[in-house]
């Protein structure tokens, strides 16, 4: 048996754990080789010492009836207190600090959609009326800008106007009468084709190059 | 060193827990007068401080015996015990720094048997054991525990594998670790000396 046969047996030859056949043979070797011999003899004095070693520590007397005086003791009035303060304080607090969060964010969110109503208040205004008013005075304008937007002002009222004139004569020509309208038609009848009249309706007839009224909000865009 | 748990039966011990839990008193006592010697001595060796290891066998078998109801009888209480005063004692270890032996090896009460103290009162076997256990104090944790419960503690591979609460096969390791370590950091031994303790431990048996 060589030195790197025997070592790996030396813990089941320690326990005694080894076969009679192998043990021969380690103990041959053991007898030959120092090396393995001062390993082995190392590893069974330490193992002897620890075993058979006679100082031992021992409790101190009286041991046990301090421990059964524990086990019979009642908790101190304090633990109790803290116990129930952990119990039922614990649940409060946790308690407290989630509706302190919950108010919190609500409080912020109040604030948040508060601050979007006025937005919203502005976005409105601006859909009804609209007026630059809101971007003039975020940035000072130059003069080539107020003219530009007092023009646009002009002709989008122009607009309104005519507008507002068309809206009026269909209205009025909606407001005739029966007897109008047969009017109308007999005068048609005795008209030659093409010349054809409607009451009101060259204020509905539309100024050359004028857009109609739906590329008007696309002008307002373009502002 | 006494091993009182030997003088109890597996029955016997089955009855006791049994009268135990049940909230006897007397049958409390008995078991911590069984035990306590034995769980002691090995929290010593692990924390090598003595108020703290009394502490930690109070722990112990306050815990264990809140717990009666859990245990099978189908181990041993030492071995249950062990693993509880184990667990509380690696807690311990944990919160704590790694202390140093607050105790004057005179001043132990010792339980000494009067032929092996005769063979080792030389100075070379005082000197020896002296390494020996410092070298013991310089394994981990888990080598120390393994090398206590085996060698000072007779117990077997399998239960030392339940009190650590780790396999069969890592148990084995760490002693095969642990012995080769106490090895190295024991070369310094003469060989004169070494024959001499071998003789004498050979004479003690």
């Amino acid at each position: 048996m060589r030195c790197e046969q025997a070592r790996p047996l030396f813990d089941a030859y320690l326990d005694g754990e080894l076969s009679p056949a192998l043990a021969t043979e380690l103990g041959a070797h053991r007898v030959r080789c120092s090396e393995c011999r001062r390993a082995l003899a190392l590893m069974q004095v330490s193992g002897h010492v620890i075993k058979s070693d006679p100082d031992e520590a021992t409790v101190q007397s009286g041991f046990t009836d301090r421990l059964l005086a524990c086990m019979d003791e009642p908790e101190p009035r304090w633990t109790h207190r803290f116990r129930r303060a952990i119990y039922v304080g614990a649940p409060l607090a946790a308690a407290a600090v989630i509706a302190a969060a919950f108010l919190g964010y609500f409080d912020r969110g109040d604030a948040m959609v508060a601050g979007h109503k006025v937005e919203g208040v502005q976005v409105t205004a601006v859909d009804e009326a609209p007026t630059p008013e809101p971007k003039a005075a975020q940035a000072p304008m130059d003069d080539a800008a107020a003219r530009r937007l007092e023009e646009w002002l002009n002709k989008t009222q122009s607009n309104v106007d005519t507008k507002q004139k068309s809206v009026q004569s269909l209205q009025e020509s909606l407001d005739l009468t029966i007897g109008q309208w047969l009017d109308i038609l007999n005068a048609r009848k005795a008209r030659p084709e093409g010349e054809t009249h409607y009451p009101g309706s060259e204020e509905l007839a539309k100024p050359d190059g004028e857009k109609p009224a739906s590329e008007e909000s696309d002008d307002v865009e373009d502002l | 060193m006494t091993d009182k748990e030997g003088s109890i039966s597996r029955q016997d011990e089955a009855q006791l827990i049994g009268r135990a839990r049940s909230g006897e008193r007397e049958a409390l006592r008995q078991l911590v007068d069984l035990h306590n010697d034995r769980l002691f001595a090995f929290i010593w060796r692990m924390i090598r401080n003595h108020h703290d290891a009394e502490e930690i066998c109070q722990d112990a078998f306050l815990k264990a015996f809140a717990s009666l109801d859990t245990f099978s009888c189908d181990y041993r209480f030492s071995t249950w015990l062990f693993t509880i005063g184990y667990r509380v004692c690696l807690n311990r270890m944990r919160r704590k720094r790694p202390v140093t032996s607050d105790l004057e090896w005179s001043a132990l009460p010792i339980e000494v048997d009067n032929d092996t103290a005769a063979s080792l009162e030389s100075e070379d076997a005082t000197r020896l054991k002296e390494q020996v256990w410092a070298a013991v104090e310089r394994l981990t944790v888990p080598q120390r525990a393994t090398v206590l419960l085996f060698y000072r503690q007779s117990m077997g591979c399998h239960e030392i594998a339940r009190i650590l609460e780790l396999p069969v096969a890592t148990v084995k390791s760490h002693l095969h670790r642990a012995r080769n370590r106490l090895r190295e950091m024991l070369e310094s031994l003469r060989d004169q000396d070494l024959e001499q303790f071998r003789n004498l431990s050979t004479r003690t048996g």
